[in-house]
């Protein structure tokens, strides 16, 4: 049961980060944005910007950018986090 | 380290954006016949959005007599919708654009199938609808679930800014806008927006309520417009304001050859542009090469 709907979920993940590697850009610096599944937001690295996402619908309106604390983006190194995000929607496309 | 350093100059440049417009330098704009500052005018339109959005469909049928139906097809047949296309329609929240691109895209394969031509070679046809106004993109999301096409992996739904659009350069074969530029804070910011995302050989569409110059037909037209229709909007969706709004915007909006040369000074290519019934509504078009 817990597999089945773990599998959803990663399967929705992926249905929006597909949607997101392929065309969505940050509305600001135009820079690809990365999927946070924590906060259900999606995170413009390049400025430190997180837009939520709200019932499925990413919210992209400048207006609706919040600024990252740097606390919360050098948790884990940018470069690396980027890097791991690439290949896991790589696998995920088939 | 040299990633970081990008990162700061980025936020010093773009951070000050994020904070509504930009506060360096407010202009004045227009909200209908009034002057109001930038940031007033994009909240005073919201607000006119969230207000209709439910009673959108109704009072677009009342106001233009179903007329509005039959001038969306005919922005869709100018697109030549094509399965496998990326289109982006721009202020589309109630999905009425996107729906007849879908279906007519949906059709066109049926019949594909029926020939037996269908090539599984080409690729995922995709629609974003993008608004700023999230109230209206749920009265879309809602009438999606109730065509059966709230499955359908070809439409994305998008909040977003015509003015900041956060989709890739060069991504999309068509871009559609339709009674919806005319509420835009800076329509050379869209233009430009728009021109950045189609792919070369994309195409610009762009649907708007325009100018009657055709004499007593004008006369006839300003009278609806600022007898009939805000009382409509009155009796109907109990809001004249709203509606009151929407026929100034209408007269503030620049006419047909002023909004070509826009297009072109954007960037597109073969400009041009068709008038219906008389210039209550025209259709620019623009391609970018």
């Amino acid at each position: 049961m817990v597999r089945v709907s773990k599998a959803l979920l990663k399967d929705a993940g992926s249905g929006i980060s597909k949607t997101l590697s392929e065309i969505l850009v940050c509305p600001l610096s135009k820079q690809p944005l990365r999927v946070c599944e924590k906060t259900g937001s999606l995170i413009s690295d390049a400025i430190g910007v997180s837009f939520p996402i709200k019932d499925g619908i990413p919210c992209l309106v400048p207006k609706d950018g919040k600024i990252l604390e740097t606390n919360d983006t050098s948790e884990d190194d940018g470069v690396t986090d980027s890097a791991g995000m690439k290949r896991e929607e790589k696998g995920g496309n088939r | 380290m040299a990633l970081r350093l990008v990162n700061s100059k980025l936020r010093s440049q773009i951070l000050p954006m994020l904070s509504s417009t930009s506060l360096l330098h407010s202009h004045a704009t227009s909200f209908g016949f009034k002057e109001v500052s930038e940031e007033e005018k994009s909240r005073l339109v919201g607000n006119v959005f969230s207000n209709v959005a439910s009673n959108y469909d109704l009072m677009n049928d009342l106001m233009s007599g179903g007329l509005h139906r039959l001038w969306k097809d005919r922005l869709v047949s100018k697109l030549n919708p094509f399965p496998g296309m990326k289109h982006l329609d721009v202020a589309g929240g109630t999905g009425d654009v996107a729906f007849r691109i879908l279906e007519t895209i949906n059709s066109m394969k049926r019949r594909a199938i029926q020939d037996s031509l269908n090539d599984s070679l080409h690729e995922e046809t995709r629609i974003f609808i993008c608004d700023i106004n999230p109230n209206m993109l749920s009265v879309g999301k809602k009438r999606a679930l109730e065509r059966g096409l709230g499955e359908d992996k070809s439409l994305t739904w998008v909040e977003g800014d015509a003015e900041a659009l956060s989709f890739e350069d060069n991504s999309m074969d068509g871009y559609t806008i339709a009674f919806g530029i005319r509420n835009v804070t800076h329509i050379e910011k869209v233009l430009a927006e728009a021109y950045r995302v189609l792919k070369p050989g994309g195409r610009f569409l762009c649907l708007e309520l325009s100018h009657v110059e055709v004499p007593l037909f004008k006369d006839l037209y300003d009278l609806y417009s600022f007898s009939v229709i805000p009382a409509l909007g009155e009796l109907v969706a109990g809001d004249r304001a709203s509606y009151q709004y929407l026929v100034e915007s209408i007269r503030r909006f620049p006419p047909q050859e002023k909004f070509a040369s826009m297009i072109a000074v954007a960037g597109f290519q073969k400009v041009e542009y068709e008038n219906l019934v008389g210039g209550v509504v025209a259709i620019h078009s623009g391609l970018k090469f």
